[in-house]
Formats: C-alpha cells, structure tokens, sequence
C-alpha cells in the first residue's frame, strides 16, 4: 500500500520522544484524527464567535479606508509606509514555516513533519491571505491595483519591471498558489477517508467531491506520490525566493536601514523564525483541544523549537552583522540610523524590546526542559512572534521617519484604523484557521498511518532533530 | 456589378456594414449629456479669449499703504497674484500675504447678505435709513454723533469722500485704526538700504513686515549676490527671531527693555554729545555684551554715511528718535535715512486714536458708530473694551468681509468688497500713487468701503469708478484722459512718490528708560519671583493683525521661523523653557495686573532669555471656520495699549490647561552634523575661492556617463541662493496658488500631511543661545538619476526629455515608494480628497492649467510645468526660439529676493547658469548620485572678524 520507508538517519540519535503514542491501528487512528470534523469542542464556538467578531472588525476598518482614503491611518511624510506594510511583511513571514516544513523536511526526509505539516500548510495559506490583502489595501487607489500586474492593457502601458514591487506581486502570488496546491494535493487522500466515513449523504457528497474521485489504488498512490515530491521540490525555492524579494521591496531603495545587501537572506531567516514560533502557537491549543498528544508529541515540539533557536541566532547574527556594516560603511547617515536612532531614538524602546523578544528569547531553548514545556513554548512563542513584528516596524518606520534632511524628520503614531486592521487581520486568520480545523482534516492521516506502518506497530522511538540542524548549523 | 480589385467590398458585405453602423449608432442614445446649463459667450467680449488668461495691474493695501501687483484672471476670475515690476513697493515681488488674499476672494465664509439685526435687509434700505436727513435726525444736525472708524487711509479718494461728509457733518468724528499700523506721525522714516554698507536693525523686521519690506529685501540682497564684492552686513538686535534676524550677519539678543539703552550707549560711543542725545543714558543692563556693542560701533563709525540705522516703527519714539539721531551722527541722513511726508490722511494729528474712540463711547456722545472694514471688537487691546462699548452706541453699522467679532455686535452689517472687487485708489508708503482695479464684479451682494461713504454723502447709487475717475480730475491726479487710462493700465503714477522733507528740528530725545530687572536664568536674586519676564508683541507673518486669519492657505503656511501652522504659542528660549520646566506644547498663563492669557509654549533658539514672543492674529472668534480652526491665543487680551511694542514685569507660570499639540511642519532645528544646508564666513569664503580648488570630480557612476534626457532643446534647472534667501516664504504660498494645492487642516499638519510643494527648510548653527540661522527653500531636486522613478510599480513618475521629473496622476496608485525612496522628502501625498468640500465659488480659484488631483495619488513640484508648455507654445506660435531665462516659475516670481532664479542648462549666459558656476555652488546630498537639477548657493555670511565667534 505505501512506499517503504527508509530508515531514518536520526532515529538512534539520543534518548528522544516517540512521534506517535498510543495503540492504534489504521481505522483508530483515522476516526480519532477526524473526530474534529464531525464534532464540535465547547471551545470552538466561543472562539469562532470571538474571531467572527473581528473578522467584521476587519471587514469594516477596511471598507473605512477604502471609503475615506489612506489618511484614516497614522502615516505620513515621511513615514509612507507603516503598519500595513508590516503587516504585509509579518505575514508573509509567517507564511513561511509551512512550506519548510512540509516541502524542505519532507524533501530531507524529516519524518516528524507527517503529524504537523497539514496545520502548517493551512497556516500558511491562511497567513498568505492576509499577506496579499495588505499590499491592495495600502495603495492609494486600491481599485486599481491590477496594475501592478503585467496585462495587455489597451494603452501598451506596462508595470516598471525595474520596481520591486511588480516582482513582489509575482513572487507571493506564485507563492500561494504552489502553496495552494501542494496543500490540497496532500489532502486529498484524506479527503477521501472522510468521503468514505462521512454520516450524511450532503457530506459524502462533498468531501467527495473534493477527493476528486481518489480510491487509494497503487497507481494513484505512485502518480500521488511523484506529484507531492514534484511540488515539494518546486515550492521548497520558492519558500527563499518569497521573502527574499520580499526584502527586496527595501533593498532596492537607497534609505539608510533598507538599502542593504544581508537583507534577502536575513529576512528569510526572520520569516521561518516567526513562522515556526506561530505554528506552536496554533499546535499546542490544539493537542489539547483534540486530544492529539499522541500524534503531535514531545519530538515534534522539541523538533520545532530546536529550529527555532537555529533560526533565532542565525537572525542574531543578522543583527549583529548590520549593526556592524553600518559602522564599517563609515557612511553618516548609516551609522545615524543603525548606531544612533534605532537604538537611542523615538523608538528605541521598541528596538530594545524587539531585541529581547527575537535574541534573549530563543536561549530558552537551549534547555530541554523548555523545549517540550507547553507553557514556556508557548509564551516564547508569542513573544518571538510579536518581536518579529516589532523588527518589520523598527526596519520600515524607524529607517522613514528620520533619514537624510533632518528638516523632514517627523514622529508617525499609528490610529485607530492601523490598530483594528492588525487586530482584524489576526481574527480573519483564526475565523480561517477554525473554519479549517472544523471542515478539514487538520492532521495528514494517511501519513501519520504510514509513520506507524513503516516504522512499527505501537511505540516509535525517533529522535529526528539531528540531521536538521546539520543542514541549518 | 463587378468586384474588381478596388472595391472588394461585396454587397452582402456592404449591407452587413450598414446595418452595424444602424444599430451601433442607436447606441450613440446612451452618452448622457450633462444636466447642467453651459453658457457659452454668445457675444464674446473682445479682449477675452477663452483659455488666454489676460492680466490687470491692481494694488492691495494694508494698514493704509499700497502694494502694487498684477493678477491674472482666467476666463473672469483671478486665479493667481504676482507683484508689479514698476511698482516701488513691489518691484515684481510679493508677500504670503499678497499671494493668500486670493483665497480670500473665493472664502467661503465671506458674508454674503447685508442684514438690519438680524433681518436680512438690502442696500436700498440701507441707504434709505442713512440718508443725510434721517441721519441728521439721530445724531444732530451738525453729526456730533456721528463717528467713524476706519483703517488708515492714503486713498486720495476716501479723503475726498469724507471732505464731502464733513461738509454735511461738520461735527462727525473720524479714527483711524489699524492695530499694527505704525505712529500717527506727519512724516514717515524713509531707508535705502543699497548704499548702505552697515545696515544695524534694532528691533526693526526690514525684511519681513516694516512697510516697504519688498523694496528693501530686493535692495539687501541686490548687495550680496557677489560675497567677494562689496556686500554689505546686516546686524540685528532684537529680542525675538525674525525673518531679518534669521538674515543677519551678526546678531545679539537682547530684553525689549533693553532697546533704548542700547541705542543711547550706541549714540554716547559715537560720540551723541549733541544736543540731540539723551539727558543722561542709563546704564547698559548687565546681560548685554558691551563688546558686541563696540564692534558695532567701529563698524558702524568705519561706514559713516554708508550705513543705516532702523529702529522698527512699532518701537517707542524714544527708541526711533535715537536711532533717527544716530544716523545723523554718522551722516546717514539724507543719503540711506530720511523722512518724507506720511501718506496717510491725518497723519500726526491728535484726537482719532481707538483710545479716544473709547472715551467717546464711554461718555455716551456716540449716537451712530461706522466702521468701514475694521474689526474693533477683536483687533484692539482687551484693556479698552471696546468689545463691550461698542453697544453704548444706538446704531453700529460695520461694513466686514466677515460676520466677525464685530459684526456680532452691529445693528447693520454690509458685506465688504474684496480689494479685487472694487474699485479705489492708495498711496504707497512712500507715496506713489496706485489704483486699486476690480478683476471681478462683487461675487455676492457687498459694497466697498468707497460706496459706503458715497452712500454716507448721499451718492447711494454712485458708481465708484467714476467717483474715483471725478476724485483724481478734481485733485489733478489725472487731468487727462491719457494719464487716467495710463495709470489704471500700470497700476500706479510713476513718480508720484514724496520728496524728502528736511529733518524738522527733532525736540529732546526723552529720558531713556532703564532696563527692567534682568531676568537671567541662573540670575539668582530674581530666581523666585515669576513676575520678572518680558513680553513680546509681533506682527504675525501670516494672518497679520488677525484679519487674514481665515486663509487656509496663510493659516497652513508655517511661520518663517517656528514652522507653526495653524496658532500661535508663546515663543520662548530654550533656556527660559527650562526655567519655566516646558517643552513644546506646555501650557503657560502670562499674567500681568489684571490681564491674562493661557497659550502653549513654544521653544526657539535664539529668543532672549526671560521673554516670551506672542504673535497678534489668533484666538478669534467669529463666525470664521479656519479662523476659528486655528487654535491659538488672543495676544489682544494681554497688549495693555495700541503701540506698545513689548510689557514687563508679566509673571509666567505652567498652565498644564493650555497645553496643544503644535502643528509645526519642522521641529528639528539642527542639521545633526550634516551639510544639506551650507553656510560660510565671508572671510573663509574669500579666502577658499581665491586659492584655484580643484573642479570638483563628477561620481564615479556605473550607469552612462551622457546625460540620459539630452534630446530636449532645453535642459530645465534651478540655481537657489541661500545667500539671498530670507525665509519669508512668499514662494511657499505662490506656489500652492499656482498649482492647486490644497489646505489638509490642523490636524493633518499634525499628522505631517502638509501639502506644499516648495517648504523652507529652516536650520540653526552654532550655539543654541543665538546660533546662525539658515533657510532653504526644498522641492523636488529633479534628480537626473531621481531615485523615485525606478520604484514606481506603475511608471506613474518618469522623466522627460527636457529634464522634468514628472508625475502622471493618472496612471498613479498610490503605492508611496516614491517618496519613501525620496532623500529628499519633497513628495507630497493625497491622503484625503482634499478638494471634495470645496464649495462652487471656492472651486473657483483653482488654476485651470493644473490638474486638481484626487485622492490617493502623489504629487510634488513639476518645475510649473504648465509655464514651460505655455511659453514653448507662445514661442512655436510666434515663430521664434523659446529663451529658457524667459520662463518663470511661481516661486521664482513671487521672491522678493531673487534668490530663485530657472532656466535651461544649454544656455550658458543666463543668471541661471553663472549662479551655478559660482565656487559656492553645490547640490544636496550630491554623494547619493541623484544628480539633482536645483543647485544652490551656499550663504555667505559677511561676519564681523571682531566678533568672529565661530
């Protein structure tokens, strides 16, 4: 039925945690990983109302923009772009850690990701919704943001290719479709199990329709699997190129503290970072919910907060190499923005706390012990997260709102708008994110059935990290 | 029917193209035509060409002195100010004022209906209850009761017009009143500042409000264009920061108080032993730098009969008799200093001041009160009351441009006429005759001063240009035809200005009063009592004496020194804030005797310690919507009397209730080490440019080295010399009336979402106590590598082939990276639909060469583009070749300094061009590689090596 597994090359590495728990055999595990779709938790609907709530939020504090203009946010001159761009660039970030994991890991053969690819590809998905609402949102005259894409428009006009942002439209709409489809490829067996175990006739119906006809043969299986590996291969490039045009958006431009060649790389790094500390936000309420300790176990929280200690220092390093080239350039206004205003200006107490929260932070992981509490991760978790978008302001706001004549320099404070906007932003990702795990497989079943096949009835005892961190060290 | 080659067109194929043209021309139904009524000129008027703008020379007139100006109507209406080149006043230059009274035509706040109460009533009606023999009836047959306010007046025609009303009211009393206007004095100080080589200005804003600041501005620079050759230096004294303080080569703060000593010290060191020096001077306080005041006076003794001396017309008559008699010491008089016969009706003479008009009030006398155009419930000292008098008087008649504070309080109130509705006449100030020459019928139902005082006479139904036709016959102003038709057409009577009156033998000077207490801050006797602070009372650069203060465009213009938008405050210095333990926006209660007044502080270097500056103008409140918008305090509640430049003995104190944000566009007065903004010693100038520097090398650059727009005849550029730039901002306003540029409010300048294409940055060097000030007009560098045009996703900004960076509006959506990648920060951005409430009428000022822009597009200065295309077409018309030195930008034209001068780099021999070749010459942040087209001339400031203290 399924592809023989290789042994893993980490599995006999230290005294790690099992990837599964539990007796289970195929059709246990199946029912138990889609209980969620059948039946609602108590929780759920408080949650979904909360993020129903601000989802209108959203909905509302857009349509005011869009009815009223821009200036209903804080920015100005010269601080152009503010929160919507760090929005833009938080999520795409987040965005991030999904494909990692499903396409980088599965590509380098990290079985671990089988019980949390799926909620990290929906995160993504998710994540790259609101990504692409920002970049829209922000223009002046939203209606016409087809512009930026190149059409053969009757006037022979076409988008300046020498801006970055006609490549940042490229780049995240490519993004998310290969996202897209290497999402709903992978569900689709498992939109079948549902099919086939679904009460109502309506349902049958529907997640049948979905499964497009799958029936687990062999052939399917094989032509499945050279399709996932195919997509894999192709989305795991793209999980660089993204951010790292991205950070081209500032690159490109010559204002102390965005023009700056570490960018691609470092934002990259920033981007997997948050992504992953966001995706240990969403795994641990959910273990919990739905009683998945046994497929999402220790290993995988210790898996994940390893990476993101790699992550952290790599973006440590990041900083430290900024601050350094600023001073090396010997160029005033250089030196003016990273040495003096950063960490001394209007905003310097943001650059301290983002420093906390993105350096300090991941040394807990340091600790076994961290590694694996729920509570420690968590809180860390949202801290790097909340650091990760502090670090988009600092870089956007605190380059803009002072930089070459000190006779433009002005303070920007977000407004009322800026606030629900991002507050808004997040409920539209958690309504998504509820409406996923209530309609959709959230965990890859078939995978999680393969784990437990190839690798064993019962207890699997796998330590995966070591070969990870190989490739990030 | 053949088909041969010719004609393949077959018949079915002929049938199918007529039925399609049936059917698509069925669909031409669907262009809805506009509902509106369009009027076109049926029988066109001669001298109008729809779409040629035609101009006429007019004169605008504050405080009772005449501009002369020249205003361009469109199909109409006047849409844009510029200064008139004959005129002495302007010399083709203007002021923000000048530039903003436009605006002021099309408010939307002017009253519109003539009213009786409250009743809206008419002119007739009017007229009929003021006819001479109803009016009689109320206020005696001889007209004691009858009293009349209005602002000095030069107009030849007004004095006829109230000679005519003496005649029928021989007891009627007449005031002038202006609040800013300077003393009542039968003759008026007279300077010329170019033969001056030393010009000293104690308290005297020459550059920025004095009469005649446009003159002297021109002439001040004129002398400094060539730093090597024969430039002057300017030396100010002065307790605030002004625009000629801003542009002084040497400058010392000092107390208002102090003023008088100071001069008396000057004349005594100059050797004022004459019978015209003081009594006895009294002695220097202790804060004023003696050494300063010596090498002043070697410099000035050095330069006797080459320098001037100008005390400000609003200082005490002790100070200016002084000044007067320090001229004649160093033999000024007559060359750089003299006086002439004042223009003003009545001047000198005793009895028409405010004070007394109160008095009148007070004792009842007053049956019937008229007051043409002065706001006197607001615009007088609080100490008079007027406000609350004024309805001792049965009958108030208030003719006003807005239902203001006074017409609040007026039992009839007509709507003024704008100056470019009406017709009348004024003398400068240094007497040349000028017309005042309507552009437009009234756009609603007002009347002008000159037909209220005809209906006064009588002459309800005059018609205001042929009184004023009769008025110069009868004066012999214009005995002919010719001379009539020849100064309405210029504007003004060339030549008509006073002669020089000998100097009257001056009485005594009077005893000179001594300085108050000095308040230094570390001064510790005086550290506990917080009565010890001077205030200051100036003239603001923007809305004037307040009247000016519904002006969006004056009202949003930033102060040429605080930046301030939209206010005032209380200008302090950096060291009396930290006295008072202020910052920006802390509130502070001025108390002296029983007046008051709440204002925020506002922090400014170079201030004298223990004073604070309040500018007149704010706190209204009318019926005005910007006026009233404005956040700020009412200096008239705290002046203790008409005249008086400055009070002592006030206590400040922290009034946390007062406190603002302040909507300043520039709140960082040091340029972090930076050198956007250069400024040299003379000396250090002199003797860098005499030793050969090296050509300075192009930047290496990868991209190619041919400049990549040179296919144009014309390469467009601007050379602006800080030198001669003395921040007085007329350009800022011209330009937001040249190109539709809209006001955003208060709280978008607190946002930073001013609109202005061209800001004056303002920069301070050297120490905080009295640092060298320096401005800079910023606006788009036109950078030939413009950093702004390779970040448009859209190509919305691209550059043009005779060298503009343009914008198109049109293609724009507003993703801002062009002005995040803008070192410059010269792009302005339409957060808003900042025209969407503009009424009908205000539409009207809009100029119709620029497109309006809507929201959510960029925008930013376009080198007036719309002129360049103006005069290449003119040019293409004519048959000749366009000269570039012939196209004039907005700004340039507006600056009364020159200090803007445009053209095109393929024409060498322009002034453009030789600016730019001066050792001086730079651009800004050259380093980054945008290769700007603006070029600027670093200043030059002609320090005094005595005082050298850099």
């Amino acid at each position: 039925m399924s592809a023989t597994v290789e042994p893993d090359t980490g599995v006999s590495a230290g005294a790690g945690w099992p990837l599964l728990t539990g007796q289970h055999d195929d059709a246990s595990l199946t029912d138990h990983l889609l209980s969620p779709i059948w039946q609602t938790r108590p929780g759920w609907w408080w949650l979904f109302g909360l993020s129903c709530a601000g989802t209108l939020l959203f909905i509302g504090t857009i349509t005011y923009t869009i009815a009223r203009g821009i200036g209903v946010w804080g920015n100005n001159i010269p601080v152009a772009w503010a929160y919507a761009i760090v929005n833009f660039v938080w999520w795409v970030g987040i965005g991030h850690a999904g494909t990692f994991i499903s396409a980088f890991l599965l590509l380098l053969n990290q079985r671990w990701r089988g019980s949390v690819n799926r909620i990290a590809e929906a995160m993504t998905i998710f994540a790259l919704v609101n990504a692409s609402l920002f970049p829209l949102l922000h223009l002046g005259r939203a209606w016409f943001f087809y512009w930026l894409i190149p059409y053969p428009a009757t006037m022979g006009v076409w988008p300046n290719f020498k801006s970055s942002l006609p490549w940042d439209v490229a780049a995240v709409s490519t993004y998310f479709t290969v996202s897209l489809l290497f999402w709903y490829l992978g569900l689709v067996p498992d939109l079948a199990s549902a099919r086939d175990r679904a009460a109502t006739l309506f349902r049958r119906r529907v997640y049948g329709l979905f499964a497009l006809g799958w029936r687990g043969a062999g052939y399917q299986w094989a032509r499945y699997r050279a399709a996932y590996t195919l997509l894999a291969a192709l989305a795991t490039p793209l999980v660089i190129s993204v951010h790292s045009v991205v950070s081209l958006d500032f690159a490109i431009a010559q204002l102390p503290g965005w023009h700056s060649t570490i960018f691609p790389p470092y934002f990259v790094v920033g981007a997997i970072y948050s992504g992953l500390a966001m995706v240990i936000v969403l795994l641990l309420p959910m273990r919990r919910v739905f009683r998945l300790g046994d497929v999402i176990t220790n290993a995988h929280l210790d898996a994940i907060a390893k990476l993101m200690l790699t992550m952290g220092l790599m973006l440590a390093y990041s900083y430290v190499i900024e601050l350094f080239m600023a001073w090396y350039s010997g160029n005033q206004f250089e030196r003016f923005t990273y040495l003096v205003d950063r960490p001394t200006g209007p905003y310097a107490v943001l650059y301290w706390v983002m420093t906390v929260l993105n350096v300090v932070t991941p040394q807990l992981f340091w600790v076994t012990r961290f590694r694996t509490s729920g509570p420690i991760l968590f809180i860390a978790s949202l801290g790097i997260l909340a650091g990760m978008w502090i670090e988009r302001f600092i870089i956007i706001v605190t380059s803009l709102n002072r930089d070459f004549l000190t006779s433009s320099w002005h303070f920007y404070a977000p407004s009322w708008v800026d606030w629900s906007i991002l507050a808004g932003s997040v409920s539209l990702f958690a309504f998504l994110f509820l409406l996923f795990i209530r309609f959709v497989p959230s965990v890859a079943i078939s995978e999680v059935k393969e784990l437990s096949l190839g690798l064993g009835e019962g207890q699997v005892d796998l330590a995966p990290i070591g070969s990870v961190e190989a490739e990030h060290a | 029917m053949t088909n041969d080659g010719a004609n393949d067109l077959t018949r079915r194929g002929f049938l199918k193209f007529v039925g399609a043209s049936l059917a698509l021309a069925g669909l031409d139904g669907c262009t809805r035509m506009p509902a509106e009524k369009i009027l076109p000129y049926v029988i066109e008027p001669p001298e109008l060409t729809p779409g040629v703008p035609v101009h006429y020379a007019t004169s605008m007139v504050l405080d009772g002195y005449a501009t002369g100006l020249i205003v361009k109507a469109r199909e109409g209406r006047p849409i844009k100010i510029e200064g008139n080149p004959g005129h002495p006043a302007s010399l083709g230059a203007t002021d923000a004022i000048h530039q903003a009274s436009l605006l002021q035509l099309y408010d939307g706040d002017r009253a519109t209906s003539l009213r009786s109460g409250r009743q809206r009533s008419s002119w007739a009606q009017l007229s009929a209850a003021f006819t001479p023999s109803s009016l009689r009836s109320r206020v005696g047959a001889r007209g004691a009761g009858l009293y009349v306010v209005l602002e000095p007046t030069s107009s030849p025609l007004v004095i006829s017009l109230l000679n005519r009303l003496r005649t029928l009211y021989p007891d009627m009393r007449v005031y002038y009143y202006a609040p800013l206007a300077g003393p009542n004095e039968a003759t008026v100080a007279r300077y010329d500042l170019a033969p001056a080589d030393v010009i000293l200005c104690v308290d005297a804003d020459v550059l920025g409000t004095m009469p005649m600041h446009l003159h002297h501005a021109r002439a001040f620079a004129d002398r400094r264009r060539d730093p090597r050759h024969g430039m002057n230096r300017l030396y100010a004294i002065e307790p605030s920061l002004t625009v000629t303080g801003m542009s002084a080569d040497e400058r010392m703060r000092c107390r208002p108080s102090a003023v008088e000593p100071i001069l008396a010290h000057l004349l005594s060191t100059l050797g004022g032993d004459r019978a015209s020096g003081p009594a006895a001077a009294p002695p220097l306080p202790a804060d004023v730098p003696t050494a300063w005041l010596a090498a002043l006076a070697s410099d000035l003794r050095a330069h006797a009969g080459r320098s001037v001396v100008i005390a400000g017309p609003h200082q005490t008559p002790v100070a200016r008799a002084l000044a007067a008699s320090l001229n004649d010491v160093l033999g000024n008089a007559g060359h750089t200093a003299w006086h002439s016969a004042s223009p003003l009706a009545e001047a000198g003479a005793s009895g028409h001041s405010i004070a007394d008009l109160a008095d009148a009030l007070r004792s009842g006398g007053v049956r019937a009160l008229v007051c043409g155009g002065v706001n006197v419930a607001y615009a007088a000292p609080a100490s008079l009351g007027l406000s609350s008098l004024l309805t001792r008087s049965p009958e108030r008649l208030y003719l006003g441009m807005y239902e203001d504070e006074t017409a609040e309080r007026a039992t009839w109130f007509v709507p003024q006429s704008h100056y470019l509705e009406s017709w009348g006449d004024a003398r400068a100030y240094d007497g040349t005759l000028s017309i005042v020459q309507p552009l437009v019928q009234p756009l609603y139902d007002s009347k002008s001063l000159v037909e209220l005082l005809a209906m006064l006479g009588g002459q309800a139904a005059a018609d205001p240009r042929m009184l004023l036709r009769q008025s110069w016959q009868e004066a012999g102003l214009a005995p002919t035809d010719e001379a009539w038709t020849s100064a309405v057409r210029t504007g003004f009577v060339a030549g008509s200005g006073f002669a020089p009156v000998a100097t009257a033998p001056r009485s005594p000077i009077g005893p000179v009063t001594t300085a108050a207490t000095s308040a230094s801050p570390d001064s510790s006797t005086t550290a506990t009592a917080p009565d010890r602070f001077e205030v200051v009372f100036a003239p603001d650069y923007r809305v004037h004496d307040g009247r000016f203060a519904n002006i969006g465009w004056l009202q949003e213009l930033p102060d040429p020194i605080t930046k301030l938008t939209w206010g005032n405050a209380a200008l302090v210095s950096p060291a009396t804030a930290k006295l008072l333990g202020v910052s920006d926006g802390d509130g502070l209660a001025l108390r002296h005797d029983s007046a008051s007044l709440t204002i925020p502080a506002l922090i400014v270097p170079g201030l004298a310690d223990g004073t604070a500056t309040i500018h007149f103008g704010y706190g209204r409140r009318g019926h005005e919507h910007a006026a009233i918008a404005a956040a700020g305090a009412d200096a008239y509640t705290l002046w203790p009397a008409v005249g008086v430049p400055f009070m002592s003995n006030v206590s400040i104190e922290r009034d946390e209730s007062a406190s603002r944000a302040l909507a300043t566009t520039h709140d960082h007065w040091s340029m972090e080490g930076r050198d956007q903004a250069r400024i040299q010693t003379a000396a250090a100038y002199v003797a860098s440019s005499s030793t050969q520097r090296p050509p300075r090398a192009p930047l290496p650059t990868l991209f190619q080295p041919e400049h990549p727009n040179g296919t144009s005849p014309h390469q467009w550029a601007m050379t602006i010399d800080l030198g001669t730039c003395i921040g007085c901002s007329a350009c800022v306003v011209a330009c937001q009336a040249e190109n539709n540029i809209p006001v955003v409010g208060y709280e978008d300048v607190l946002k930073s979402r001013e609109m202005h294409w061209l800001r004056i940055d303002r920069y301070a060097t050297g120490p905080e106590e009295n640092p060298a000030v320096v401005t800079q007009p910023m606006l788009c560098q036109h950078c030939e590598m413009a950093p702004c045009e390779y970040v448009c996703p859209v190509g919305a900004t691209e550059h043009s082939s005779d060298g503009l960076n343009e914008m198109i509006y049109n293609r724009c959506v507003g993703t801002r990276f062009c002005s995040n990648n803008c070192p410059y920060k010269v792009r302005r951005f339409n957060w808003f639909d900042y025209n969407a409430e503009l009424t009908e009428v205000e539409r009207l000022v809009k100029n119709p060469d620029v497109t309006v822009r809507e929201r959510g597009v960029m925008e930013k200065c376009t080198f007036c583009v719309q002129r360049i295309r103006e005069a290449e077409i003119a040019a293409a018309d004519a048959g000749t070749a366009l000269h570039g030195g012939d196209v004039r930008t907005a700004c340039q034209q507006a600056c009364p300094t020159n200090a803007i001068v445009f053209g095109s780099l393929t024409e060498p021999e322009t002034t453009m061009m030789q600016r730019r070749a001066e050792p001086r010459a730079y651009t800004v942040l050259e380093e980054l590689g945008t290769r700007p087209r603006v070029t600027y001339l670093a200043r030059i400031r002609n320090a005094n090596p005595e005082l050298d203290h850099a």
